[in-house]
């Protein structure tokens, strides 16, 4: 077999169970709580959740409305499959973040419309007079996980972000990012694949 | 030619950023399917690809939700609340035949009087909606010939309908149904579950009408809502 074989017995279950963080402990709890019915576990996972996934969601569709709607559906959804979330997949913040960021792109490409808004998404105008970002407390453990991302993401080179800000927050297919700069779509996914990886190193402390 | 674990590594990191189109979204279910569940490095890349990808959600700037939102969560969760159950699975009483004008229903020993109140009152619900102009039903088929066709009952421009069906056979052990809501090559995942004996109603808050098709597939319990596998029920494109 050519090409680059993963090493084997690599312990990267470990490595991802050390790098959970207590409010991922947490939110284990809650997630417990919620699935027997408990409104005040939906409640403190709204609290905790609510302002990334709409700060995501408003990103990516560009419209106050549609990016409502679509934490509106996933917390729905949250409430209706708690099942779905499965702790032994990983942390839950991974399953509700990648379960808005879906639905999310399903949005923005059902409504293609919405693809110039979304373009504009990094110049977002205030959605009020005041700065939104100035209302948001983030739960401790989410500032700490922010810091350490945007950190990672600095250490990007520009054409890798470049592909990743296309793919995450404006919906792009690779296809798409192909065209839209004008570059081979296997460069496409090389530049996606080695940015990825340096995210994962950087952010789950892989040697 | 065999994917090597690098090529498969790249279609993961598309896959997870949901980037991937055309032949290689049909690769990436190809492997997830057939690969990536028996090879732990896979998997491993997998988990950790996912937890990235979901870590990208904190680059955006956290913004305070309208405050209407999670008032109308409360009201869409108290409609909720007398269904518990993921996907509103329903068997009641044989005294609701009458009202209804279906057969077969039951109600098991350890139903309790609640359950089957609201198991009732999703029934009415989606008789009430099956009567009101401009509803239509649709055959959900079955891939198999022993299993009995699904009916979609929906109306266009509304964010709700219902999957109706008759004595579903349960899933293989350890696994449930999962609906998708499909436009070109992707898959929206709505909900999961489970069939009781007799009449069986899921309740969906979504507009059918905005998708090209719908597919019922069997999937593990609890996996991640990610793409469907095998496909069990499904509406003509």
């Amino acid at each position: 077999m050519s090409g680059a074989a993963l090493p084997r017995n690599r312990p990267r279950r470990v490595i991802q169970l050390t790098a959970m963080m207590n409010g991922d402990v947490d939110d284990l709890e809650l997630h417990r709580r919620l699935s027997a019915g408990d409104r005040d576990a939906f409640d403190q996972l709204y609290r905790r959740y609510a302002p990334t996934a709409f700060g995501m969601a408003y990103r990516l569709t560009g419209q106050q409305m549609l990016a409502q709607d679509v934490v509106h559906d996933a917390f729905m959804a949250l409430w209706r499959a708690p099942e779905a979330f499965d702790p032994a997949r990983g942390a839950f913040r991974t399953f509700f973040l990648s379960l808005v960021h879906h639905r999310a792109v399903d949005t923005v490409r059902r409504e293609e419309r919405l693809r110039k808004r979304s373009e504009r998404a990094a110049n977002l105008e205030p959605l009020t007079d005041e700065d939104p970002a100035e209302d948001v407390v983030d739960e401790a453990f989410l500032g700490i996980r922010r810091r350490e991302l945007r950190q990672a993401l600095a250490t990007l080179p520009d054409p890798q972000r470049q592909v990743l800000e296309m793919a995450y927050f404006q919906a792009y297919t690779q296809a798409q990012i192909a065209e839209e700069l004008d570059i081979p779509i296997g460069t496409v996914k090389t530049r996606t694949l080695a940015a990825m990886r340096k995210l994962r190193r950087a952010l789950y402390r892989e040697d | 030619m065999a994917d090597t674990h690098e090529a498969i590594e790249e279609l993961l990191a598309g896959y997870v950023l949901r980037s991937l189109s055309g032949e290689d979204a049909a690769r990436a279910d190809h492997l997830l399917t057939d690969h990536v569940p028996h090879c732990p490095a896979c998997r491993d890349s997998l988990a950790m690809f996912q937890g990235v990808t979901a870590d990208l959600a904190l680059e955006a700037t956290p913004l305070r939700p309208p405050d209407t939102l999670l008032p109308r969560l409360h009201r869409d969760l108290g409609a909720q609340d007398r269904r518990r159950r993921p996907a509103a699975v329903l068997a009641v009483a044989a005294s609701v035949v009458a009202v209804v004008g279906f057969a077969g229903l039951a109600v098991t020993q350890s139903m309790r009087v609640s359950d089957a109140r609201s198991r009732i009152d999703n029934i009415r619900s989606a008789f009430d909606f099956a009567r009101r102009p401009g509803a239509s039903m649709v055959q959900v088929d079955s891939s198999t010939s022993d299993t009995e066709p699904i009916t979609e009952i929906s109306r266009p421009g509304t964010e709700r309908f219902y999957l109706v069906g008759s004595d579903v056979p349960l899933p293989p052990e350890g696994t449930v149904y999962r609906v998708w809501l499909v436009s070109g090559t992707r898959a929206t995942w709505a909900t999961d579950f489970v069939p009781e004996p007799g009449m069986m109603i899921v309740t969906l808050e979504f507009d059918p009408s905005r998708y090209d098709r719908i597919v019922i597939s069997v999937e593990p319990e609890g996996s991640t809502p990610d793409a469907p596998r095998l496909a069990v029920w499904q509406t003509a494109s």
